[in-house]
């Protein structure tokens, strides 16, 4: 079996391991690896062929495949090592990876530090519970994605969208574009899952319909999928019988969720949070295994790439940090509580004492609302405030302690209208 | 019993009033009854009343429930284009239907010099009733004594072990715990107990509460006393069915798949003379009627329908296998709001050889043979039987809901028999649980059968010499210990490739059973074979790399790799071969 | 006389800007800011997009590459460019960032290539 030794091993060559791996090294850790399980590294944002991505850190649209080579093109000249087509199979709590190539055969990774970055995957239908025959047309908007976008193949010829979260939009513009039909949009919250911006530029431009409060309710079709149902759903996002009507279409493409893959985290004994329902985090994303950290959507669905890179950053110096003494004790710890509107937080833990440098707290609003305060508060003293003209659930949301600020108790984050 | 009597009998009972009802009755004791009902419900009931009746030996039930039309299909085209096709293959024995039975006869009878055809109509085996059932061999408590199925049940339950051994599918002899919480539910377990009993059911007995504590210390609440079965086993179902087939086809038995059964042709003597297929027709001697839900009907193509099917659906819930099962066995606890369905009973709480719990099935009668829905109730039922049973189940953890039809008769046991009227036609009928679990001992009945029928007596079939009843074990990377992954891989680099990430399946386990004696074909019948899209993901990341290497191992283009079945298509087209 | 409801994307408050087209120009109502009424105006007068796409690519693991406009287009052109794209092919290796074409469709707007593909190692 061959071994390596490492300073630190960054699981998932997407946006959360390649920065993570890049800040390692501006950190000054000398034997830095990603190890990525597809043939080349960009994670997911290979198959994003729309921009969009890096305003925040570049200031210009670019497509998920830029985004990802200007972090490719670094990590590339960085020194790090790249493990590309390695499945790790598993992570102990000692810090080992285990992993498999083709061409390796079995690589033991000892490890001092390791950051966990392996991203999510998709809800699928039996998670949300749509009823009926089990055709295939069934879909889920990534998989399309990749069919589309990588492989060249159309899945089908004229599509229903469950779900208007962002992937789901894309893919309708992304269909249409391919010549496929794409019948309409349906959401069973009242509110849109997506960015307006991708409503309108996604929809909006193509004359798709959006039917909000509405879900599918019944597949159908033998074989292949010849048609769905959908129903208007009541207070308790139930179908409504009465509501029901049929549509033909022969593809059913559901964009319904993300969830963190946290199996090789659970395997190393990992606490995973139950509402982000990724590993629970501190303020360095440490995991609550001493010296593994993560980062990513791993952590939390976040949406935002901008902010998946920054947590791969925090998660590096983090790790640079607890190399520096492994051993060392942490202060008290508090939590960050989710008050008033808040539906998640992140990170989970913080460390009592005064802040060294700004910490970013991301949450997740559960009402959208126009002019909202996100506050965080200590004790009952208010830390910070930063007014939002609106705040909707699509979008990640990040609140400050500023550096400087003394932690003496545990933290609440709240969204007020104001 | 006479007709008037049947009339009167169903005239009287208040649940058929508003039903018009017509009977005759043959000298064999074969009652058909047809007419209208008001619901299906009540085409059901009124087939089970008749088929209680003394002397009644079956039913068939022509029925029907006012607004539910099932257009019988026209095969008359597809039977003149087969005849077209002429005499494709000569056979001394066709088996029809490709499920459990089918594939365990096959593999019985492949020790026989004799040629063997397995017909399916779909592009793989195991792909209806079979697939779906929850895996277990049962122990045989719960079958009637008397009936052919407690007999069946308890002998192929013995002879699993045997099975195993030969064909190595994953198996797991675990035992059942049956729980009783109220003194009626004991009361219920005394019952199956004296029922395990006379059926010589090995090893079962009643315990007090405080040894089923000590058996499962993870059970929780109150207990009266449970019902120790300890020859209960589960298994993958399309797995055993698999390497049964695949056993069969290495010892020469030929198999047809995508090849539907369209009309049976007699000779003058009223033996079985050719099947006439949809690649043609097949001369032949014997004809055995493995055709699970359409038995009925592939025995209504030689004029001897003396029983009805009624699909009795079942649908099933698989948990994420992060979800580990809290007990050593299956444990069965009656649920608050059990489904009372009289002829049936749903499933509880299982788990399956690999790990996954498993829930269900429920059980519903519904009139369309096709009716593999997934709806809301069985679903609630499922759960609400596994949760009874482990409170910390937890309904957001099902990754997997499927369901299949029961090939239930209407008296609701095995028919395994030659026909009184056509010599050489063999039905295997009426195979609804515990078929599985039976099979062995079924295939080793239809093989006597066989030897012993006119035209085996007159000539007799002889027993090769070369028969192989050993298939060898597959390799399972995600069970193999490091070193012997890594040895493995340095031999073969494809092992090294993950394909479906939530199993951890191999490309080179993908490869090695698109080199398996029968090479699957679509993206279901590879992850029958190795597991690839069973996890959590449900086949989201790995359906792509499936299809790419079925396109390329079978020299196919994407688009004409299906899911399953013969028309179920993934992709419509490459993209831009239309115009924007 | 036309009227138009633009939805507003400048920030999340998705304001919905009416927009009258009269003798006199545009009457622009419900806006909360400055750069709603700009993107409003631009919205009806002449609304720009990127395009993204993918193009036939050779000699690579990939049979696709992906492409993105150097800057907006007009919008109304974005099928004939899209046309256009679709009919380009490139061998591999390709650099993200080169210049497949120039001035798509005479918009003065190149496709570059959204990512570098290396060539695919033989056999």
């Amino acid at each position: 079996m061959r071994e390596v030794h490492l300073d630190l091993a960054v699981i998932g060559g997407g946006p959360a391991g390649l920065a993570a791996a890049l800040e390692a090294r501006r950190q000054g850790l000398e034997k830095v690896a990603v190890i990525e399980r597809d043939i080349e590294l960009g994670g997911i944002l290979q198959q994003c062929v729309h921009d969009g991505f890096g305003l925040h850190r570049f200031g210009r649209r670019m497509s998920g495949g830029q985004y990802a080579q200007a972090f490719i093109d670094e990590v590339e000249a960085g020194g790090i090592m790249t493990e590309c087509r390695t499945m790790v199979l598993r992570v102990s709590g000692d810090k080992k990876i285990y992993a498999v190539s083709s061409h390796k055969g079995m690589t033991l990774y000892h490890c001092r530090a390791i950051i966990l970055a392996m991203g999510c995957r998709e809800r699928t239908r039996n998670q949300i519970f749509i009823y009926g025959a089990r055709p295939s047309g069934v879909l889920t908007a990534g998989t399309v994605q990749r069919y589309i976008n990588m492989e060249g193949y159309l899945p089908g010829k004229k599509a229903v969208i469950l779900g208007s979260g962002d992937i789901g939009l894309i893919m309708a513009r992304r269909m249409i574009l391919e010549g496929m039909e794409v019948e309409g949009v349906y959401e069973v919250m009242a509110h849109p899952g997506g960015l307006t911006r991708n409503i309108v530029q996604c929809l909006e431009d193509y004359d798709i319909p959006l039917h909000l409060s509405t879900t599918v309710s019944q597949i159908h079709g033998q074989e292949r999928l010849e048609g769905v149902s959908v129903a208007r759903v009541d207070q308790q996002r139930r179908p409504v019988k009465e509501s029901e009507r049929y549509i033909p279409c022969d593809l059913l493409v559901l964009a319904v969720g993300l969830i963190p893959e946290t199996e090789l985290a659970r395997g190393a004994g990992i606490k995973i949070n139950p509402l982000s329902n990724g590993p629970e985090v501190d303020q360095d994303f440490a995991t609550s295994v001493p010296g593994i950290f993560a980062a990513g959507n791993l952590v939390a669905v976040f949406d935002l790439v901008d902010y998946v890179s920054a947590t791969g950053e925090t998660a590096a110096k983090g790790a640079a940090r607890y190399l520096e003494n492994p051993k060392a004790a942490h202060p008290r710890a508090y939590r960050v509580n989710t008050g008033e509107n808040v539906s998640l937080a992140v990170p989970q833990i913080v460390y009592e004492g005064q802040a060294a440098q700004d910490l970013s707290l991301f949450l997740r609003v559960k009402q959208p609302g126009p002019k909202a305060a996100l506050i965080c508060a200590c004790a009952g003293r208010e830390l910070s405030r930063k007014k939002e003209r609106f705040v909707a659930p699509p979008e990640m949301l990040a609140a400050k302690v500023p550096a400087g600020t003394f932690i003496g108790a545990d933290l609440l984050l709240e969204i007020k209208g104001e | 019993m006479d007709r008037e009597s049947i009339l009167k009998l169903v005239g009287n009972d208040g649940r058929f009033a508003a039903c018009q009802v017509e009977c005759s009755l043959s000298p064999d004791g074969i009652a058909t009854v047809w007419g209208a009902a008001d619901t299906w419900r009540q085409v059901v009931d009124i087939g089970h009343l008749v088929a209680r009746q003394p002397d009644i030996v079956n039913v068939v039930n022509r029925l029907r429930a006012r607004g539910i039309e099932i257009a019988p299909q026209d095969k008359s085209g597809a039977i003149a284009a087969a005849r077209r096709l002429g005499v494709r293959a000569e056979a001394d024995i066709v088996i029809i239907g490709g499920g459990i039975c089918g594939c365990a006869i096959a593999r019985a009878l492949a020790r026989y010099q004799a040629r063997i055809i397995l017909l399916e109509k779909n592009s793989d085996i195991s792909e209806e009733t079979t697939k779906a059932n929850n895996g277990y061999i049962h122990a045989g408590h719960r079958a009637a004594p008397g009936t052919l199925k407690a007999k069946l049940n308890v002998e192929g339950n013995a002879m699993y072990d045997q099975w195993h051994e030969e064909l190595n599918f994953p198996f797991l002899r675990c035992g059942q715990l049956n729980v009783a919480r109220t003194e009626k539910d004991m009361r219920a377990l005394e019952k199956n107990h004296a029922d395990g009993i006379a059926n010589k059911v090995p090893g079962i007995r009643l315990v007090s509460a405080q040894e089923a504590k000590e058996l499962e210390p993870a059970l929780e609440g109150e207990i009266v006393g449970a019902l120790l079965v300890p020859s209960l086993a589960v298994v993958e179902p399309y797995s055993v069915c698999i390497a049964l087939a695949e056993n069969a086809v290495s010892n020469g038995v030929d198999l047809w798949l995508n090849c539907e059964v369209l009309a049976i042709d007699l000779d003058s003597s009223s033996r079985t003379e050719a099947v006439v297929t949809e690649k043609g027709l097949i001369k032949t001697g014997w004809v055995i009627n493995c055709a699970g839900i359409y038995a009925d009907e592939i025995a209504a193509m030689v004029d001897d329908q003396f029983f009805s099917l009624h699909p009795r659906r079942g649908g099933i819930a698989i948990f994420d296998k992060q979800v580990k099962p809290p007990y050593k066995r299956s444990v069965s606890v009656p649920a608050p709001a059990e489904q009372k369905d009289e002829e049936s009973k749903g499933g509880g709480f299982s788990f399956t050889p690999d790990g996954n719990i498993l829930a269900g099935p429920s059980a519903l009668e519904v009139p369309d043979k096709e009716d593999k829905r997934v709806e809301a109730q069985d679903i609630d039922y499922a759960y609400s039987r596994g949760a009874a049973a482990y409170p910390g189940l937890r309904r957001q953890d099902i990754i997997a809901m499927y369901s299949g039809v029961r090939a239930a008769d209407y008296k609701e046991d095995f028919i395994i028999a030659m026909s009184g009227k056509i010599d050489g036609f063999i039905n295997v009928a009426g195979i609804q649980s515990p078929g599985l679990a039976a099979a062995p001992a079924i295939a080793r009945m239809v093989e006597v059968i066989v030897k012993e029928s006119r035209a085996g007596q007159n000539n007799p079939l002889r027993l090769r010499t070369d028969f192989n009843p050993h298939r060898e074990k597959p390799v399972e990377f995600r069970h193999l210990s490091l070193e012997e992954q890594d040895r493995l891989i340095r031999r073969n680099p494809a092992y090294g490739r993950i394909v479906c990430r939530c199993e951890q399946i191999s490309e080179g386990e993908i490869l090695d059973t698109i080199r398996s004696p029968i090479t699957p074909t679509t993206v279901d019948a590879v992850k029958r074979r190795v597991r690839a899209g069973m996890g959590r993901c449900q086949g989201g990341f790995c359906q792509p790399k499936v299809v790419e290497i079925l396109a390329r191992e079978l020299g196919r283009e994407w688009t004409e790799i299906n899911l399953k079945g013969r028309h179920a298509y993934i992709l419509a087209r490459k993209s831009r071969e239309e115009g924007l | 006389m036309r009227k138009v409801t633009v939805t507003c994307i400048v920030c999340p408050s998705s304001c919905r800007v009416s927009v009258r087209e009269g003798g006199e120009g545009l009457e622009i109502s419900g806006h909360q800011c400055r750069r709603g009424l700009e993107h409003a105006r631009n919205e009806v007068k002449n609304p720009m997009r990127m395009l993204t796409a993918t193009i036939a690519v050779t000699g690579a693991d990939f049979n696709l590459l992906p492409v993105i406009s150097s800057a907006e287009i007009p919008k109304k052109m974005l099928i004939p460019c899209l046309r256009t794209v679709y009919g380009l092919r490139v061998q591999a290796p390709v650099k993200e960032g080169s210049v497949i074409l120039r001035d798509v469709c005479g918009t003065g707007v190149d496709i570059l290539a959204a990512r570098t593909i290396t060539r695919a190692p033989a056999g």
